[in-house]
């Protein structure tokens, strides 16, 4: 079917012309879904009738994944974790709402790793994730399947959660655009919590069109979410345009050291001569504290975590392991339930958290936090947007990094300062490796200047077509 | 044998008075069926955020002025870790390092004062009802809104602690912060307590000591716990810091766990809801919602009334019923009829009603129905009737008394009947009075009253049928 070589606007457009119906285009991705689904397993839940309304939007028809941490009410939602796998959500989260008064058509859930513990996908109780572009290869993570999804164009869109790069690092990996708007933007009611002051649901798409589309569907205040913000939301799609000439890009030297792989570098360099090219003037720039981010993130996000899963005790939902007494009960079902990268942050957690280590860590942790949003203050002062590679290189082999923590971690190097800062960023392919494996650019704009982002990354997908090329899976 | 300075501190959770839950929309109501008051945000399921009912903040705000705190202008919430089955979301959003209030005191009533260590928000946990083999749990509690109150160590016996407590359930109903009904959970205490020799400034190791479920069993425990520790201590050995549970029925505290056994609480600034500053025009708003204060109305109404201390402390001892006092001796100013009558008459109502919620009448009707008594135009039954007539309805007291013809007779013209038939009628009681027997004259005031459908003046009638015996 001709559907499935649209981007989501142009779907919406053919069905609204009466060119093709809403119903075949459901059921054309849906069998499309399920034939790569067996080679990538991107997908958790494959749903064979729309959760659809009447209401409408410029995305009125398009079949969008979600990842499996997004309640949708009745159907299962596990965050790819054995505690949950029984787990059928009570209520939709605000953004499923907003899919469905905009008339998108939810297709199913994407895998992730459990509770979005991961860079690969590889933690997920349902089994890796394959990457599009060559199944030995990880798609990334943690919203490794939305990424994926969108990538073999299973579907045209898809939504992830971001805690320190969950949507940009797999989007860079698997060649689509992956956006994580400002903390606050877009609710998190409804969303399955890991680090709650950093986490951030986003719209992975082909292409940043669609992408601005599905912001505008997303984004908004939500009383629900005392976190979010009582901002203006803009229309993503009047940043749809080029850049004004002399839009200051700032090239942080931190981004570009020791660790970086020199296809990743070239292909980042590309795009900054695009840029220029358009009129964009290049800043050096410094972000001094970007070494400690890593170290920053895993203390913040783990001990959030370790708290955020205490709920899942046997109790009231989710796996139980019956046992006689309480104690047993509780230890048992979490030690079934969770896998090992989940036991691992919450021990992590709980110890940063724990007396006699608070100040050392999590007290710490916090303060170099402030540190790295004040870089980032301070150089919003010099430049509109900051230009980085995504990740330090492009997808690596399934197994390669999953016995060695600490190099799973470091692929997000680039990305976690972003969620330390609330900041919005972007990732956008930019090229291949001579093995024909993607790589992403990423910018980041100032709190709420989404519409910064979607102009830069509207104006270098004018002037290149890395964004074109489709797997074949 | 030694002299031991007893040390007692309280941390008392009262349930704030508001009309939904602190972080969700659901109702507080008491006794609903088990787990109807619940939603996915106090059920803490997956992915649900709390939204903080700043209602709870007004009331708290309230209580912190009244117990003389001061009032942090930015608060935060802290998560509390622990594993419980009636705490669905693994952790209780609590307040730790800012409290809402701080360094406040309360006076008791005999002049001492009690330092107030803090006073902080939170979120009650459910209920686990046990059975005998399975537990079940009713979360209709789980996030109603609780302010603790933790006192200064500065209570020295159980007597002074059931006052605290007496002084402080006072105060919050009082200031319409909390109804404190201990029965139904609205106000919980723990006591911190320990001995040390006389004179020692050093503290001895403290005991908490939990499950008291009235005033009396705070001072219970704590007396039990005194003569405890008394004993331990004059024995030679060491008091173990522990938790401790008062059991009403054996009258004897249990370990419940020991110092080894105590949480690790993790806590750390809940990221889910954000600072809250607490604006000057927020604080003096919850100020002039701090009414006059139990203990201020008192010495006031000594100096003003006049009256035993004892007859004061009832009066006081509900804001209401204090209030509709002082305007009801603003109407009349007999204070010693309007003094009688209320304690009186209208107590006695208030008990038949069993709520004070349920008075209707006007100070303005209730002196009205005093100054017609005292006047002479209705008498005390009359009066009784007027009352049980109108308190709950405030109907129009002139109105009342006409409808029923209970005006006062006391003319001798109008009586004089009666008082002949009640002579004639009775030559068994008009001889024994006669032959001295002065009681059988009130069992003819009580014939006379009768006939009259007890409208007649006693006072007259008895005098009345004095004169005509006496001829």
């Amino acid at each position: 079917m001709k559907a499935l070589s649209l981007t989501g606007l142009e779907i919406a457009q053919s069905i609204k012309k009466g060119e093709i119906a809403e119903d075949e285009v459901f059921s054309a991705f849906n069998q499309n879904i399920k034939d790569k689904n067996k080679k990538l397993n991107s997908f958790v839940d494959v749903y064979d009738q729309p959760l659809k309304s009447c209401a409408t939007s410029s995305l009125k028809g398009v079949p969008i994944a979600v990842k499996d941490n997004i309640c949708i009410k009745g159907k299962k939602i596990t965050c790819a974790s054995k505690i949950l796998s029984n787990h059928i959500a009570v209520y939709d989260a605000t953004v499923i709402t907003k899919l469905k008064e905009a008339g998108l058509n939810i297709a199913g859930t994407a895998n992730m790793d459990e509770f979005a513990f991961g860079s690969s996908t590889e933690t997920s109780c349902y089994g890796v994730v394959r990457n599009p572009w060559n199944k030995d290869k990880v798609a990334g993570g943690s919203s490794g399947g939305s990424a994926a999804s969108v990538g073999c164009r299973q579907v045209p869109l898809a939504l992830g959660s971001d805690t320190g790069g969950s949507i940009r690092q797999p989007a860079s990996l698997c060649g689509v655009v992956g956006f994580k708007p400002t903390y606050g933007r877009v609710s998190r009611y409804g969303l399955i919590a890991f680090g709650s002051s950093l986490d951030q649901i986003g719209p992975f798409s082909t292409n940043i069109i669609d992408c601005a589309h599905l912001l505008n569907v997303i984004c908004g205040y939500d009383s629900k979410d005392s976190t979010s913000a009582k901002v203006e939301t803009d229309d993503f799609t009047k940043a749809l345009a080029t850049i004004k000439k002399g839009t200051k890009v700032g090239i942080a030297k931190e981004y570009f050291a020791k660790g970086l792989n020199s296809e990743v570098k070239n292909a980042v360099e590309g795009v900054i001569s695009v840029l220029k090219k358009k009129g964009a003037c290049i800043v050096e720039i410094s972000l001094p504290h970007t070494e400690y981010a890593v170290a920053t993130y895993y203390i913040i996000a783990s001990s959030e975590a370790s708290a955020n899963l205490q709920r899942f005790d046997g109790v009231r939902y989710g796996l139980r392991e019956k046992r006689p007494n309480l104690i047993d009960m509780y230890s048992d079902t979490r030690k079934e339930g969770f896998g090992a990268e989940a036991k691992r942050r919450i021990f992590l957690g709980a110890h940063s958290l724990s007396s006699g280590y608070y100040d050392a860590y999590f007290l710490r942790a916090l303060k170099v936090r402030r540190l790295i949003k004040e870089d980032f203050d301070k150089v919003f002062n010099e430049v509109d947007i900051i230009l980085t590679p995504t990740s330090p290189t492009a997808a690596f082999n399934i197994g390669e990094k999953s016995e060695d923590p600490i190099s799973m971690y470091l692929s997000d190097v680039y990305t976690i300062s972003a969620n330390l800062a609330g900041l919005p960023a972007v990732s956008l392919p930019c090229g291949f490796t001579k093995d024909n494996l993607p790589i992403g650019v990423q910018f980041i704009a100032k709190a709420f200047d989404e519409s910064s982002l979607v102009s830069a990354s509207f104006t270098y997908q004018q002037e290149t077509n890395f964004h074109k090329r489709i797997p074949n899976v | 044998m030694f002299e031991f300075d007893v040390v007692i501190g309280l941390e008392v959770h009262v349930q704030l008075k508001t009309r939904s839950k602190i972080f969700c929309c659901c109702p507080t109501e008491f006794n609903s069926p088990v787990n109807t008051n619940i939603c996915p945000v106090c059920c803490g399921y997956p992915g649900v955020l709390p939204v903080f009912n700043e209602k709870a903040l007004d009331l708290g705000t309230r209580v912190g002025l009244a117990l003389n705190c001061k009032i942090n202008n930015r608060i935060y919430f802290e998560r509390k870790n622990y594993f419980y089955p009636d705490l669905p979301k693994g952790y209780q959003i609590s307040q730790y390092k800012r409290p809402l209030g701080e360094e406040g005191n309360l006076l008791l009533n005999s002049g001492k004062k009690i330092g107030i260590t803090r006073v902080h928000l939170e979120e009650d946990a459910g209920k686990s009802i046990h059975k005998q083999d399975y537990s079940l749990v009713d979360l209709n509690r789980t996030g109603t809104p609780l302010l603790e109150i933790v006192s200064e160590p500065d209570i020295s016996n159980p007597q002074e602690a059931f006052d605290y407590l007496t002084q402080l359930k006072l105060i919050l109903q009082y200031i319409d912060a909390s109804d404190c009904d201990m029965e139904k959970g609205f106000l919980r205490c723990d006591a911190n307590i320990s001995l040390k020799r006389k004179g020692e400034t050093k503290l001895g190791t403290r005991v908490e000591l939990k499950n008291m479920n009235s005033f009396k069993g705070v001072r219970d425990g704590l007396m039990h716990e005194v003569k405890r520790q008394k004993k331990v201590l004059e024995q030679g050995q060491k008091i173990a810091q522990e938790t401790r549970l008062w059991d009403e029925n054996k009258c004897i505290t249990v370990v419940m766990r020991t110092k080894e056994e105590a949480c690790d609480y993790r806590y750390f600034p809940e990221p889910d809801l954000l600072d809250f500053c607490i604006s000057k025009e927020r604080i003096e708003k919850e100020k002039k919602n701090v009414c006059e204060l139990p203990l201020v109305k008192k010495e006031r109404f000594l100096k003003d009334y006049k009256l035993p201390e004892k007859e004061i402390d009832i009066i006081i001892s509900n804001r209401v019923l204090a209030d509709f006092f002082e305007s009801s001796c603003n109407e009349y100013d007999d204070i010693k009829k309007m003094t009688g009558f209320f304690l009186g008459p209208f107590l006695e109502q208030i008990n038949l009603l069993g709520t004070i919620e349920a008075i209707k009448i006007s100070p303005g009707n209730f002196a009205k129905i005093v100054r017609y008594f005292a006047q002479g135009k209705i008498n005390n039954l009359s009066a009784k009737k007027v009352l049980s007539s109108a308190i709950a309805t405030d109907k129009d007291i002139d109105e009342l008394i006409a409808s029923r013809g209970l005006v006062q007779v006391s003319g001798e013209d109008e009586l004089f009947a009666f008082i002949k038939e009640a002579i004639d009628g009775n030559p068994k009681a008009v001889s024994e009075y006669k032959g001295g027997k002065q009681q059988a004259i009130m069992f003819l005031v009580g014939c006379v009253m009768k006939k009259t459908k007890g409208k007649a003046n006693p006072k007259v009638v008895k005098e009345m049928l004095q004169k005509a015996l006496c001829q």
